[in-house]
This record gives structure tokens, sequence and C-alpha cells, in this order.
């Protein structure tokens, strides 16, 4: 599986391509918590190179979710594909996670929160 | 070539056959592989320093005359016990081979003596230079040929009368030089066949063992989910029920369960946890217990996953979830009040027009959120009408191409077997979900339950 991440001011972005299965989903966990361990608290991950994820996957997602959130940050999805968009609708994941189209949009998003107080 | 080395030469050789099998027996001491290991105690390097002194000796002994000086292997004991165990060993070694052959006098003696117990320490110190490591075997014959070198050059040094010692050493280098090295070379390839052969054997028990560590946990986890699925189907009036669980290698966490409430009702569950292994097995036992206590008493189908789900998130760390299909069927009214955690929606094909339902409502996995919401959906069930229950197991089998089952072909299958009995129905997707994977790795655990409306009974 490939994983890049970079970063847009203080935004992690992610971006795992292929299938997020149990093996795969191992390593992202492990980059995810990583960031987070570093003091990341607002990432983006971009699945739009994602064409399959399983129960796993969504287990490291909110995983990371959780833990970001605890923290005040948050963990926001973009460019989900049709089947992984179905696979978190059917666990109902997306009432959970915020999910934009692009990932420009879901970085404009902590930035509009950066701006406004909590 | 040159008459008088030749012969020499070849009885040397000749030793080295001996030596050979000195050196297989040497390597072949638990000591020796103490060393290899890099195990260093005082008791085996006095031991290898004993046993490459012996051998030192052995080739003062067995050297041969050439123009009044002894060429021999002397050198060859310390500087492979050097080279192996350090400087302890080497120059415990060069202390016994140069102390005999001081014994043995000559106007070479003394520096002969020296020259033994120098190569033996020079050799130990590479060894501590190399980070207390064997220099492998072209290292060995070069050093051996270089330190060989050097015992002739203290002979010219130190041997008096001058003139004598260059006739000794012109005659005596070739073959002290060459037969040292040729010497090394035979102990250094049984050297490092032998570290070769340690490191390959270790890799193997760490193999072996994780092996066994991963079949004992992929047994443990299928004995806990197999004991925690229903024996038996229950007999219902005017319904049929049958359900199938096959445990892929890596056991997931799925389970079905059969739940009559005291009101006569029967609470139907599946529901499959997030993960693998011994982990989502017991996270399996946790869920089941936690959806069969909530059953207890008289609730409604969303009642049960909005207790379940506060039971288990309180218990749910690392996020572990579970997806939970529960239904609730009233036999006499022929009704199923269902809630869906998050699972995969179940299909619901009418037995006369074949038209087809998903049953799903608005819900969230079990052990996300403390309070969710868990929607209620109710259908009426009628002579023929078949409820197909899954997990994706059954979708996300995977063929040979990569593609998947799908629900697309889950559905037409049970639409075109819709008219057998439920456990004909069961055996008959759960054979082809089987059949469209064959040769593939079964990936996740494949659960079906079918229900389906019989003769109002």
């Amino acid at each position: 599986m490939m994983l890049s991440n970079r970063s847009s001011g203080d935004v992690e972005i992610l971006s795992p391509g292929g299938r997020l299965d149990a093996r795969s989903s191992e390593e992202i966990r492990v980059r995810m918590e990583g960031l987070i361990d570093g003091g990341c608290r607002k990432m983006v991950a971009n699945l739009s190179g994602v064409d399959y994820i399983s129960s796993s996957g969504l287990r490291v997602m909110l995983a990371s979710l959780k833990r970001l959130r605890k923290e005040g940050g948050d963990l926001l999805l973009a460019g989900l594909q049709p089947y992984v968009r179905e696979t978190f609708e059917i666990a109902g994941f997306t009432q959970l996670f915020e999910i934009y189209d692009r990932e420009e949009e879901a970085v404009e998003e902590f930035g509009r929160r950066g701006r406004t107080p909590r | 070539m040159d008459p008088i080395v030749s012969p020499p030469l070849l009885l040397l050789i000749e030793k080295i056959c001996v030596i050979v099998v000195a050196a297989y027996l040497i390597t072949r001491t638990e000591s020796f592989t103490e060393l290899i290991e890099g195990r260093l105690t005082r008791k085996n390097q006095a031991a290898m320093a004993l046993i490459f002194g012996a051998f030192s000796i052995f080739g003062t002994v067995s050297g041969v005359e050439v123009a009044g000086v002894v060429a021999n292997v002397r050198d060859l004991g310390p500087v492979m016990g050097g080279l192996v165990g350090g400087p302890v060993v080497g120059l415990g070694a060069g202390l016994i081979g140069g102390g005999y052959r001081l014994l043995q006098g000559g106007f070479t003696g003394p520096a002969c003596s020296l020259a033994t117990v120098l190569v033996g320490s020079l050799a130990g110190l590479v060894y501590l230079a190399n980070r207390r490591r064997f220099v492998g075997v072209g290292g060995a014959v070069v050093l051996t040929a270089l330190f060989e070198a050097l015992h002739m050059l203290t002979v010219l040094l130190l041997a008096e009368p001058r003139p004598e010692a260059v006739t000794v050493v012109r005659a005596a280098a070739a073959p002290m030089i060459v037969s040292n090295a040729v010497g090394a070379l035979i102990f250094a390839l049984m050297t490092t066949n032998l570290i070769r052969e340690r490191e390959t054997a270790k890799e193997r028990d760490e193999y072996l063992i994780e092996l066994e560590r991963r079949r004992l946990e992929l047994e443990i986890a299928r004995k806990i989910q197999e004991s925690f699925l229903p024996e038996t189907v229950p007999a219902l009036r005017g319904f049929e029920v049958a359900a199938i669980s096959r445990p892929a290698e890596e056991v997931g966490g799925d389970f079905y369960d059969f739940v009559p409430t005291p009101g006569g009702r029967m609470g139907i569950a599946i529901a499959d946890v997030s993960g693998k292994g011994v982990p989502a097995a017991l996270f399996m036992v946790l869920s089941r217990a936690m959806v069969r206590a909530s059953a207890s008493g008289e609730p409604t189908a969303g009642e049960v996953a909005r207790r379940a789900n506060e039971l288990i998130s309180a218990d749910a760390n690392s996020g572990m979830f579970v997806t939970l299909f529960f239904a609730l069927l009233d036999e006499e009214a022929r009704t199923l009040r269902y809630v869906n955690a998050g699972h995969n929606p179940p299909l619901l094909l009418r037995g006369g027009t074949g038209e087809v339902a998903l049953l799903r409502t608005r819900g969230i996995a079990m052990g996300v959120l403390e309070e969710a919401e868990m929607e209620e959906g109710e259908v009426e069930l009628s002579e023929g009408d078949v409820v197909v229950l899954y997990t994706d197991g059954v979708t996300e089998a995977t063929d040979a191409a990569g593609e998947q089952f799908g629900v697309e072909r889950l559905l037409l299958l049970a639409k075109e077997h819709r008219s057998l009995p439920a456990a004909a129905l069961v055996e008959e997707i759960a054979g082809a979900v089987l059949a469209f994977s064959e040769g593939e790795p079964q990936f996740d655990d494949i659960t079906l339950v079918v229900l389906k409306g019989g003769r109002r009974g």
C-alpha cells in the first residue's frame, strides 16, 4: 500500500492508496498515532486513492478520530470513492465523521475553525 | 620449481589434512560455539587457549625440516584462536606454542617463540578491532599470510648469526606462508560454516516459535468463537430459520444468536466485530453477552440496541466496534421489528413478487458513541418471504481476479433460490460464496442467517 503524508500549515494530510484492509490499516494506524504523539491535532485523511476499506480500516479512522477529539483536535475525511463512502454509511460513521468532497475543503475547514474561537 | 622447497611444501599440505580433522573437532566443541556467539567466559577462553596451544605444539612437532629449520604451522593455532576468541585465547595459545618452541632450542628458537606469541596477540586485537566478530574467510587467509611474513621478519631481525637466518628464511618463508594460509582457509571455512549454521538454526527456531504462537492464537480465537455460537437453531411457529458461520483462518468476530424473550418473541442477532484474532473473539463474547443481557425483560429492538451500545461503549477502547442487526420476530403477528446498528443491511425478498427491500435503519455501529440513536423499522412477513442476514465476509469474498462477491450477486442468488427451505438456501449461498473464492484465502468470517416465512402455524 502507498501512504504519503504532507502538511499544510498545522494540518497533516494523509493520502493512503489502494486497499485499506487489515494489513495496510496497521501501517496507517502507526503513522497516525505517530503524528498524534508528535503533537498533531488537525488531520485530514484524503481517501480518494482508496478503493476498498475493511472494518479494520474503519477502526483505525475511528481510533484516531476519538483520540484527536479528546485532545481538542479533529480528523476530517475527504474524497471518498462511492464504495468507501457506502462502507462508512452502512456502519453509521457518516454521522460521526465530517466528510468533504475535496481535500482543500477539509483543510479550509480547519482554517475556519482556527479563526472562530471554540 | 626449487627442489628443496617443493617436497616440504607437499609434506606440509599432507599435515594440513590432519589439521582438517583437528579443525573439525575443535569447531564442534561447545566452547568454540560459545566464542562464535560472542559469549566469552573465563572457562571457554581458557579451554580454547589450551586447545589452540596444543594445536600449536602439534604444528611444531609435525613440522618439516627445511635447511636446518623446521617449517611448520605452529602459528595457525594462536592466530585462529585470536581471530575467533580474542586476545586472551590468542595470547594464551601463543604462549603455550611459543613456550614449547623455546624448549626445542636452536638458534631461531627465541625469535620463533616470540613471533608465535606476537601473532596470536595481534590476531586477538584484530578480533577486538572487528567489533568482537570473526573476520571471515578472506580476512583470515590474508591476515595469516601477513602474520607469517611478520614471523619471518622477526627471525631476520632477531636470530643470530644473521647470514644463517637469511638462509633459513629464504628456504622456509614460502612453504610456511602458504601452508599456514591454507590451514587458515580450512579453519575459516569451517568457522563461517558454523556461524551460518547457528544463524540459520536461530532464525528457524524463532520462526517456528512465532508460527506456533500464531497457530495457538488462531486456535484459541476459533475455539472462543465456536463455543459462543448457538449449537442449534430454534424451532419457530410458522417460520424456518437456518444459520451458518465459517470462520476465516484468522478469525474475525462474527456471531449470530437467537434470544427468546419472556413475552414469547424471538430475538435474532447477527453481528461483526471489527478486527481479527483473539481481541476480536473476546470482544465478540462481550458483545454477545451485552446483547443477551439487554434483551431480557420485554424491550423493543431499539431498546436492546441502545442498552447494548451503552454497555459496550463503556468497555470499547482503541476504536473497537461491533456492527449489529437485531430483530424481534413476533410469530403470532408475523412481524419483524428490527434495528440496524451499522450492519450490512439484510435482504428481504418477497416470495410472491420477488420484490427486494434492504433492512436498514438510521443507526451506528456499537461501541462508537455512548448515546447513539437507534431507529427501529418493521416489516410484515408472509409465507415465502425470505430474509437473508449476512456479514461482510460474504459480500467481500474475493475471487482470483480480485473481484468481490458483492451484494448484487448475493441478491440474485437468493432470489433464484428463494423457494428452497431456509436450511437449503443457507447452504446454497455459503456454497456459492466458497466456490466463488475457491483457491483464494478466506480473509473474513462468513456468516449467514436465513429466516423464511412458512405456513401460518
